[in-house]
Order: structure tokens, then C-alpha cells, then sequence
């Protein structure tokens, strides 16, 4: 039962229910039992005054702007072009409000319950972090996705114009909502980690926007260029390529790689990372935190070996293999910079749920511990360079060039062994999980600038 | 089995220790609150009260030792204990921009609370009703932190844990605070109070534990502390009289204890005071208790005023208003300078920097 939607509950179906009935009831639940937390944030949120004026007035500026550079630009270029330079500007500038508002927005809710002294009360309530997770994040997406439909009908201008199509703008538009949704997940991450909403706002912003400015010129940007070579109808520079890709690039095996298979892991393997780091930062520090980001770090270190064994059979290329392995490199690097905070070992309270709940011994050793995360990622290290080496061997050229790939792959490898076990050495002998990240970041930076 | 568990204190402590890095912030504290208690549990800034009641809520795993709510170990069973208790913590926050009604309903789904009118019933209980529809950001403090007493009470837990809550409280917000822990005790809740505001604790509390520098000094009843304190009082000023007598009268001499003007004989060695109020100049008084057994010093003041300083327990007290009387002295007022835990208080910690 709801207090809040004033809805008793419904009863949950038999064990023995058909999967149809189970879905129905989820779907029922979700409407008449929603997230609690979700309907509180919401109830506040109506109360704030300012938002309606703020959403107004961006809505109204948005529109001034696009409207001034489309009669500016349509008095020389032809509407065609004028729609393609409209299209891409709104878009920027909706990546940026949700990149920057988004993760702002999140940071403030969690630190700020912290910060309130309201946290406690909520966590003694028995919700599991998990629920506080998504509540949260429904909360700070439900207010970043009002702009995006106040904004909705100054998108669709550039069509007007010409020179994209409704389903590009359609498809831009999604985009939008994907990278928001990944933008306030990040910040939801961050805002758990401090208890200060206004240093997780600062953080949170400072990291935003370093990372924007990246995407923005590096996926966007200077990606588009490669992305002409290879479809000539995406035109090169303009940065919201993608879109355009999906509806102009020629469907075949690089397609399947590259605009879908790359974007799907380049979403789901971070707002998974998002979801889990929150929920594990929302955890007491007696609970186990291990478990899900141990399962996180096992499919998503086979997801990625999987997306670059797709991309390496359909390029077949050097180029592509080596960067695969730089790829993975920077993914182990920061995997073993999270195991540096692992627990030495675990805690009373889980072992003692362990065994009642007569965990077997291959799930306690997901579980808390340096010694097992460590042995995680190194056999996790072995197994996906050696089917990166082993897929870029079969697909490049005999010679010099396979001598190149084991080569680099292999000092890669043999130097992430090492960090790994720096990281094992440097956790065991400290008291938290400060010390020994620290540690390993400047073994990292240094060893990264000396060679 | 439940009858062990019917058995079981509402709260045991055993042993517990906690360290912060280096610090021992608690060192093997043990005590037991019974069932319908008010326990109180005192001691300075910094002497673990927090730490021992984070442990006992369960946001906190415990270094070494055992904690249970209603026979329930908090390490075990931290989502059972959950709802065993309603903890509310020192300078808890309110979610501002929601109504009173608004705030106990999202704790009443949060919690998971099958009733549909515990919301109503917990209003009327915590006399809330009548707010019910104001912005929680227009409440009083005392307002506020009788809704956070009505929050812990939507899951109708069995143990109630408060920390400090009267800490920011104006006078008349403390005492509807007080009448109303009251009220809760009679509907069979335990309640454990922390604070280190004593003459808070003193008018609710049955039992009380004093913690200082991350150690239990003494706990248990109120009433039984005292006599415990004074009976080691007695015994200690037996035996330096005992000492002192025997080093006048030499070898083999003993001397039985001292009496009060009452006759009494003399109680606790610590020295307390107590104010009087005769009818007339309470000048005229002094010579009928100066000298007398077991006073140290008596000071006349205007308005009839006395202060007495002595050495002795309640009984003490009664033997001097009977001996005024006896002499015909009119008294119109006797009162203790503390109250009793402040004495338990004063007389078991030793003041150190926490």
C-alpha cells in the first residue's frame, strides 16, 4: 500500500505464476505502488517555486536563439544548410544542459540528504539501498527530462528547414535522454561517495565538465572525420553525427559494430558502473559492497573483450587491435584503482549471511577481500588479452605486424600484473582505502610519464 | 525458544568495544535496559553515548562485543533490528518543503507499513493532527522534533533510541517532549534516552548508565544506584573513622559510627548542601545546628534563608527539619541543591577532558 498515491497494494502473484502474470504485476506495482522516494522528491520538487520560471526561461532564450541564427543564416545559405548548422547547434546546446545540468542536479540529492541529517532516518527504514538508488535517480532524471520536452518543440525547428530528416531529429532527441540519463547516474555515483552537497556539486561539475569538453570535441568532433571515411553520406565535423549515422550510414557488419554494438557497451558498461558504485556507497560499511561491482567488473571486462573481438573481425586492421588493447588497458587500470579500496575481508555480518543463506564458495568469492578481487581481475586480465591477442593475430597480417601486437599487448599486460599487485601489497598494509588509491595513482602517473 | 526470547532485556550490551583508527572511543561496556524502561544514558561530550547508540541502531558494526534489541543482535540481524527500533539521531534533519502529513506518509511507505491509517493515528498520538497540512519548514523546533518522535513511531517499534533529543529545545518544548516520552512509556515502549542534560533525564528516567572516556561507570536503577553510592559511602567513612579512632585510642579500641542531631548515624562521606527557609531570622537558627554531628558548616542569609552544608543522606535531612521543629522553629522550605543523579553524576565521574 501506498500512503503517498493513497493505493492499497496489490498481492504479489503465486510462485508458480506465469512470467505474464509476474510482469503484469510488476507493471501494476510500479503504477499504484511507486518508488516512495520518488514521490517524495517529487512532492518537493513541485513546491520550489523557481522551476517553472527557470524552465520558461530557458525554453524562451533556447527558442530567441535558434530562431535568430536560422533567419541570420537563411538570408545567404540555403534552408537545407540552414537546418543541418540549426540541428547540430540545438543539439550542442542540449548536450550541454544535460551533461551539466544533470549531474548537477543529482549531486545535490543524496549529499544533500547527508548534509540535512536526513540520511540516517531513511536508511533505518529498511529501504534497500538499491530502491534510494533508483528513486533518486528517477527523481533527478524526471527534472533534467522536463527541459528536454519544454524543449522539444524548439528541436524540431531545423526540421522546418530542411536538410535532416524527422527521424534524424527523433534519434537526436533519444540521444539526448540516453545521455542524460548516463549524465545524472554519474552524478548520483559522486553524490553518494560525498556528505556535502555543495563539494559534491563542485566535484561533480569540475569532473562534468572536463569530461563534455572530451566527448564533445573527441567523440564528437574529431570522430565524425573517421566516421565520413567510412560512410560518405555522414558528412565530417559536425558533431552530432551519430543520429545522422544511424539513418544515412549503409547497413552491413561495420554498421552492427560500430553504431550499435560500440555505442550499446559505451552506455551500458558505465550507468551499470553508476548504479552499482551508488548502491554500494549507500551500503553500510559492514554490508557487503563487493558482490554486484564484482559482477559488474566480470561482464563488463567480457562485454568489452567481446565489442573488440566484433570490431577486430570487422576491421581487421593494426590499428584497431592496438587500440583495443589500449582500450582495455585504461579499463583494467581503473578497475584495479577500485579494488585498492576493497575491504581486507568480510565483515561479521556478511559472513554470518553467507552462511545462513548457505552461499556456495564460488559466490563468497565474489564477495569482500582483497585476495579474491585481486585474483579476479588478474585472471579476468589474462583471459581477455589473451582473446584480444588471440583474435588480433588471426585477423592481421603475418609478420611484423603480429610481432607489434604481442609485443605491445604483452608489456601492457605484464605491467597491469604488476599494478595489480601494488595495489594488493599497497591495501593490505593500510588501515582505509584512501592510502593505497592514492599510492596507486601516483605509481600510475609516475610509471605513465617516465617511460 | 520465545521464551528465551520473552526472556530477553530489550537492549543488552555486552562487552562492547569500538576503536575509530587508533582510538578507543568504547571499552568494554556492558548493561542491560529492561522491557517498559526510560533508561538514560549520561555522560560528557565525547565519552562514546553517540558511538554505543549508532552501534545499537545498526549503523555501526561493533570492534569487538555483542549488542541485542529484543533479543535480536544487531550484527546478525541489522534489517530485523530495524524494525525493532525507532532511532532518532542527535540534530535530526526534516525534509522541509513537504507537509506534516506529507513527511510521516512517505516514512509510512517507506517502512512499508500495511495499515492505511497509521498516519491518522500516529497525528492524534503525537497531538500533530492539528499541523497536519502545514510546510514542515514553518514548524517550531519543539514541533519538529515531536514529528521526528512521530516518525519513529509509524512502524509501532518496541525500543525507541533518542539521542539528545531535547538538546535544542526551549523550556516548554522539553516538557511536552518529557509528557509525551511518558505517554509512550505507558503504551509499553523502551525507551532509550541519551543526553548530558541531567535534570532532563532525572524527571523521566527509570534507570540510568553513565558513561565516561568510552567507559561504563555505573548503571542501573536510579533509586538503587543511590543507595549502592551511599552504602559505599557509609562503608568508607567507617572505615576511616574506624582508622582515625583507632589511632587516638591506640591498639584494640573501637568506636561506633557518629550520629545525626536525630540520632541517625552518619551516611555518605560526600560533602552535599541543602537550602532552608525558617519563618523569622534564620540567624537565630544557626547555633541550633552548627557543631552538630555530620554538619560542616551552616550560612544564615536574608529572607530566612539557610544553607546547609552536611554529610548524609535523606535521613539526614528529615532528623534536621524534626530537630528544627523540635525546637520550634517554623520551616517553610527544604530543598536539595541537586537532584539525585546530578549527585550519582558528580560523585562517579571524575571531571577528565573526554
Amino acid at each position: 500500500m501506498s500512503a503517498q498515491t493513497g493505493t492499497a497494494s496489490i498481492p504479489p502473484p503465486p510462485p508458480e505464476a506465469s512470467l505474464l502474470s509476474r510482469a503484469r504485476w510488476a507493471l501494476s506495482r510500479l503504477r499504484r505502488d511507486p518508488n516512495p522516494v520518488w514521490m517524495r522528491e517529487l512532492r518537493q520538487s513541485a513546491r520550489l517555486q523557481r522551476t517553472p520560471v527557470i524552465l520558461m526561461t530557458v525554453t524562451v532564450a533556447m527558442a530567441l536563439l535558434i530562431c535568430s541564427i536560422g533567419g541570420v543564416a537563411s538570408v545567404t545559405a540555403e534552408p537545407a544548410r540552414v537546418g543541418v548548422g540549426v540541428f547540430h547547434t540545438f543539439f550542442t546546446l542540449a548536450f550541454a544542459l544535460v551533461t551539466w545540468l544533470g549531474p548537477a542536479v543529482a549531486a545535490s540529492t543524496i549529499a544533500g540528504e547527508k548534509n540535512g541529517r536526513t540520511w540516517e532516518a531513511l536508511a533505518l527504514t529498511g529501504l534497500p539501498p538499491a530502491q534510494i538508488a533508483r528513486g533518486k535517480f528517477l527523481a533527478a532524471y524526471t527534472y533534467i527530462a522536463l527541459y528536454l520536452v519544454m524543449l522539444a518543440p524548439v528541436g524540431a525547428l531545423p526540421f522546418l528547414f530542411g536538410g535532416v530528416t524527422a527521424t534524424e531529429v527523433i534519434l537526436a532527441f533519444l540521444c539526448c535522454f540516453v545521455l542524460a540519463a548516463l549524465a545524472v547516474a554519474f552524478g548520483l555515483a559522486l553524490s553518494s561517495k560525498f556528505q556535502s552537497s555543495a563539494a559534491a556539486i563542485i566535484v561533480t561539475l569540475l569532473i562534468t565538465l572536463i569530461t563534455s569538453l572530451l566527448l564533445y570535441f573527441g567523440f564528437g568532433v574529431a570522430l565524425s572525420f573517421p566516421v565520413h571515411e567510412q560512410w560518405p553520406a555522414v558528412p565530417g565535423g559536425p558533431p552530432v553525427w551519430l543520429p545522422t549515422a544511424w539513418v544515412r550510414a549503409d547497413l552491413g557488419l561495420r554498421y552492427l559494430a560500430f553504431l550499435v554494438v560500440l555505442p550499446a557497451v559505451g552506455v551500458l558498461v558505465p550507468a551499470w558502473l553508476f548504479y552499482e558504485v551508488t548502491i554500494a556507497n549507500l551500503a553500510g560499511p559492514s554490508d557487503d559492497r563487493s558482490t554486484r561491482l564484482r559482477v559488474w567488473t566480470i561482464i563488463s571486462a567480457l562485454a568489452l573483450a567481446g565489442a573488440c573481438a566484433v570490431v577486430q573481425l570487422t576491421t581487421r586492421e593494426l590499428e584497431w587491435a592496438l587500440a583495443q588493447i589500449c582500450f582495455l588497458f585504461t579499463f583494467f587500470a581503473f578497475v584495479i584503482f577500485m579494488v585498492a579500496g576493497e575491504p581486507l575481508g568480510p565483515s561479521r555480518r556478511v559472513r554470518i549471511a553467507w552462511e545462513r543463506t548457505g552461499r556456495s564458495r564460488a559466490v563468497r568469492a565474489l564477495g569482500p577481500g582483497v585476495v579474491p578481487a585481486t585474483t579476479w581481475v588478474l585472471a579476468l586480465l589474462l583471459v581477455t588479452f589473451t582473446s584480444c591477442i588471440g583474435v588480433g593475430l588471426l585477423s592481421v597480417k603475418p609478420g611484423t605486424e603480429r610481432d607489434v601486437l604481442v609485443l605491445f599487448a604483452g608489456q601492457l599486460l605484464a605491467f597491469l600484473v604488476f599494478l595489480c599487485g601494488l595495489s594488493a601489497f599497497f591495501r593490505a598494509r593500510a588501515e582505509g582505502a584512501t592510502t593505497p588509491r592514492v599510492l596507486l595513482l601516483v605509481t600510475m602517473l609516475t610509471t605513465g610519464i617516465g617511460p | 525458544m520465545s521464551q528465551d526470547l520473552d526472556q530477553a532485556p530489550a537492549i543488552r550490551v555486552r562487552h562492547l568495544s569500538h576503536r575509530y583508527g587508533a582510538r578507543e572511543v568504547l571499552r568494554d561496556v556492558s548493561f542491560d535496559v529492561g522491557h517498559g524502561e526510560i533508561f538514560g544514558f549520561i555522560g560528557p561530550n565525547g565519552a562514546g553515548k553517540t558511538t554505543t547508540i549508532r552501534v545499537m541502531a545498526t549503523l555501526l558494526e561493533p570492534s569487538t562485543g555483542r549488542v541485542e534489541i529484543d533479543g535480536l543482535d544487531v550484527t546478525i540481524d541489522p534489517e530485523k533490528v530495524r524494525r525493532a527500533i525507532g532511532y532518532m539521531p542527535d540534530h535530526a534533519g526534516v525534509y522541509e518543503r513537504i507537509t506534516v502529513r506529507e513527511f510521516l506518509e512517505f516514512f509510512a511507505d517507506a517502512y512499508q507499513v500495511p495499515d492505511p491509517n497509521v498516519v491518522e493515528v500516529v497525528l492524534e498520538l503525537t497531538d500533530l493532527k492539528k499541523l497536519d497540512g502545514r510546510l514542515v519548514a514553518e514548524m517550531s523546533k519543539g514541533m519538529k522534533q515531536r514529528l521526528q518522535v512521530a516518525r519513529i513511531l509509524l512502524h509501532d517499534p518496541k525500543v525507541l533510541i533518542l539521542d539528545e533529543p531535547a538538546s535544542d529545545l526551549d523550556p516548554r518544548a522539553r516538557i511536552e517532549l518529557r509528557d509525551l516520552l511518558l505517554e509512550l512509556r505507558d503504551l509499553g515502549k523502551t525507551i532509550f534516552l541519551s543526553s548530558h542534560i541531567l535534570t532532563e533525564l532525572s524527571d523521566v528516567c527509570t534507570s540510568i548508565g553513565i558513561l565516561e572516556r568510552g567507559q561504563l561507570v555505573i548503571a542501573g536503577p536510579i533509586a538503587a544506584i543511590g543507595e549502592e553510592l551511599a552504602r559505599r559511602g557509609r562503608s568508607d567513612a567507617a572505615a576511616a573513622m574506624a582508622a582515625s579512632g583507632a589511632a587516638e585510642a591506640g591498639p584494640g579500641t573501637t568506636r561506633g559510627p557518629e550520629l545525626t542531631p536525630g540520632g541517625a548515624a552518619i551516611p555518605a562521606a560526600a560533602q552535599r548542601r541543602l537550602k532552608l527557609r525558617v519563618l523569622g531570622d534564620s540567624r537565630l537558627v544557626v547555633p541550633l545546628l552548627a557543631g552538630g554531628v555530620g554538619v560542616h558548616r551552616v550560612e544564615p542569609a536574608p529572607g530566612g534563608l539557610l544553607t546547609v552544608d552536611y554529610s548524609g543522606d535523606e535521613r539526614f535531612v528529615a532528623d534536621v527539619v524534626r530537630h528544627l521543629v523540635s525546637q520550634g522553629v517554623g520551616v517553610v522550605g527544604v530543598e536539595p541543591e541537586r537532584n539525585e543523579l546530578e549527585r550519582i553524576f558528580l560523585e562517579v565521574t571524575r571531571g577528565e577532558l573526554q
